[in-house]
């Protein structure tokens, strides 16, 4: 054989090899309904997989259980294997496997219990991704203030709004008998209505731009608390 | 001339075809609620065009503005929809299920849930216009509900399903609320203009017509009230039931036709009343089973289904007489809709009907995935509910057991939207269907 020849080969077996990967990973991508076979039960489940600079992404639906859209975090794609956990506190992995007839097959497990599951590809991926923090107005920018009562004492409130390239921030406190920073996952503003949303704590504030006030309420699980925000002075 | 003429026909004929799609942007249709829609209907079922999947069950019913799907679900969003493809364009979260029917108007949607608030959405891209908080949603309850034990604890209705849909109409939506109100706010703000109280839930969704709204309330009365002043014009006594608060309340919508109010109530009445008095024209008694459905009126004939006894009829709507009566399999809470020679509507059991119009025999049906699984045999082998399994129960919430295993069959609550030869519909199992 000839260097020429030689180096031919190594470049397609070079190129092969790459595209491998690649190929596997075009058969994860997609939607994938089925269910999960939880006793008395068949649990619709539908998964989206997509991948985005190399990073794999994907939201889960189950009707029943009330998630539509929501995240899967600790994705593992490793083909055949596919295997993830969906956020919140439901506690839900899904342990997967390409098999020959290009089903996804494996085990769904929550709660220390395990169910057969099975999924077949339908489609391309419809991955739902949270909603993004928006700008805020010029003149919501800065430190608002409120106070509102809850279980006999007053609870003082404080949103400090900023704008960056990729959106708002707020710094959310609260300061009753402890004080507290609430972590923030979103802050949108549109049109009037402003939104300041603490995910992980449960808390929220959700007000109305109007005549130089935040006109709203705090909400923590179902209790709604009114709540007035006015500019810092 | 003759181009002229023709240029004439092909605008209104135009015109037409735009107030028909119009028609298909509230509940029941239009403000009046006929339940009927521009044809063609399929008369043959050929496949599922698709389904899109939410977190719970959908027991709202589907609107059309735009090429563009609207529903609520009970996973608490609220959803807009391609018509053709069935790809989400966009969802709203609310704090609580939304089993009502939104209305599109100007560019908005509008819709309540049972966090207790009425929201105004963009249609375009689901942004949050305004929201106003009412005195707080609740179902129906009582002591000794349906008989249920201990018959001194106030047990909620779980077949309390829906919740009041708005109706939109010169710069004005008006709904009702558990909370036993009837709100006319500003759509453009969400500005109250008023507000009606009657004695208690109010889940019914108001008709209107020629300037007055009625509707009916789980207090045993039936209301019209002037829209732009929300004074009563006149009011209507239904069904009392005060050994088990079964046979009371209005939970069926209106429908409005040529000076007629029909209205189903849960005193196992269908009723027509004088638009303008209130006088009672006729009543069709269906022995002690509920009449949820919204009624539906074309061609001078009423159509309706049963809860308990599960029967389709048709009567005629200037004397009650009966024209059809089908035996059914499964309860009907689904309000029957009109598109053409062919009648739609949804039974509990899982499975959406088309019927003839003229003659209610069945042409074809189709049955979701979860009512063929049929899980813990919910339903019998020819798809009636398993009553004798279902209702056991030593302790008497028979009836909160059995309404939590129907569910699980993909029971169809939504009332169907016909568009362009499509059906549109939600069920129990989760999904929002267009079948062709």
């Amino acid at each position: 054989m000839t260097s020429a020849g030689a180096r031919v080969r190594l470049i397609v077996i070079l190129i092969v090899a790459a595209a491998l990967p690649c190929r596997a990973d075009d058969a994860i991508t997609g939607r994938w309904e089925g269910s999960a076979h939880i006793p008395d039960d068949e649990l619709n489940v539908i998964v989206d997989l997509t991948q985005e600079n190399g990073t794999w992404a994907g939201s889960i639906i189950i009707p029943g259980l009330g998630l539509k859209g929501t995240p899967l975090t600790e994705i593992k794609v490793q083909p055949p294997d596919v295997n993830f956990a969906v956020k919140g506190a439901l506690g839900i992995q899904l342990k997967l496997r390409l098999d020959a007839n290009n089903k996804l097959a494996g085990n769904f497990e929550q709660g220390g219990n395990r169910a057969s599951a099975s999924l077949q590809r339908t489609g391309p991926p419809q991955v739902e991704y949270p909603p993004r923090n928006t700008p805020v107005a010029k003149e919501l920018e800065g430190e608002w203030k409120g106070d509102y009562e809850m279980l006999g004492y007053t609870r003082h409130v404080s949103i400090k709004f900023a704008n960056h390239p990729d959106g708002a921030t707020a710094e959310f406190v609260i300061v009753g008998r402890k004080h507290n920073v609430l972590p923030v996952d979103l802050v949108t503003q549109e049109g009037e209505m402003v939104t300041v949303d603490s995910h992980e704590m449960g808390f929220s504030f959700e007000g109305r731009l109007k005549n130089g006030k935040l006109t709203g309420a705090v909400r923590q699980a179902a209790i709604e608390t009114p709540l007035v925000l006015v500019r810092a002075k | 001339m003759t181009k002229k003429i023709f240029g004439i026909v092909a605008l209104l004929a135009t015109l037409c075809a735009a107030t028909a799609i119009d028609a298909q942007s509230m509940f029941r249709g239009d403000a009046m609620h006929s339940g009927t829609y521009a044809g063609p209907p399929p008369r043959q079922f050929h496949r599922v065009k698709w389904k899109f999947p939410t977190g719970d069950r959908v027991i709202s019913s589907p609107v059309f503005k735009d090429n563009v799907i609207y529903f609520g679900g009970d996973d608490g969003n609220v959803y807009a929809v391609d018509a053709a493809t069935g790809r989400q364009i966009w969802k709203r979260a609310t704090n609580g299920p939304v089993p009502a029917t939104p209305a599109i108007a100007d560019g908005t949607v509008y819709i309540g849930s049972y966090d207790g608030k009425f929201y105004a959405f963009n249609a375009q891209t689901g942004a949050l216009k305004w929201k106003f908080a009412t005195d707080g949603e609740r179902r129906f309850e009582a002591k000794g509900l349906h008989g249920m034990q201990p018959k001194n604890q106030t047990i909620a209705d779980p077949f309390d399903a829906f919740l009041s849909s708005p109706v939109v109409a010169n710069g004005v939506v008006y709904f009702g609320s558990g909370d036993g109100n009837l709100y006319a706010l500003d759509s453009a703000t969400g500005d109250l203009h008023w507000k009606f109280k009657t004695g208690d839930v109010v889940h019914a969704s108001p008709a209107l017509a020629d300037g007055v709204l009625f509707f009916g309330s789980w207090d045993s009365y039936f209301y019209a009230v002037d829209a732009a002043t929300g004074k009563e014009k006149w009011r209507f006594h239904g069904g009392e039931d005060p050994l088990i608060h079964n046979q009371v309340g209005f939970q069926s919508s209106p429908a409005v036709v040529n000076g007629t109010v029909y209205t189903g109530c849960r005193d196992s009445n269908l009723y027509a009343l004088d638009a303008v008095t209130g006088k009672e024209k006729w009543r069709f008694f269906n022995d002690l089973s509920w009449v949820i459905t919204s009624p539906a009126v074309a061609d001078g004939k009423v159509f309706f289904g049963t809860s308990d006894s599960s029967l389709y009829h048709v009567v005629d709507a200037n004397s009650g007489k009966p024209i059809v009566r089908q035996q059914g399999k499964a309860y009907i809470f689904s309000s029957p809709a009109v598109a053409g020679d062919v009648v739609f509507i949804g039974v509990m059991n899982g499975t959406l009907e088309a019927r003839d119009g003229k003659t209610g025999d069945l042409l074809w049906d189709f049955q979701v995935e979860k009512s063929k699984q049929n899980g813990s045999w919910v339903l019998t082998g020819d798809r009636k509910f398993n009553v004798p399994l279902l209702y056991h129960s030593n302790w008497r919430e028979a009836p909160l057991v059995a309404n939590d295993q129907q569910i699980r069959v993909g029971g169809i609550y939504s009332s169907p939207l016909v568009v362009n030869g499509v059906v549109y519909f939600g069920s129990a199992d989760g999904f929002l269907y267009a079948v062709e």
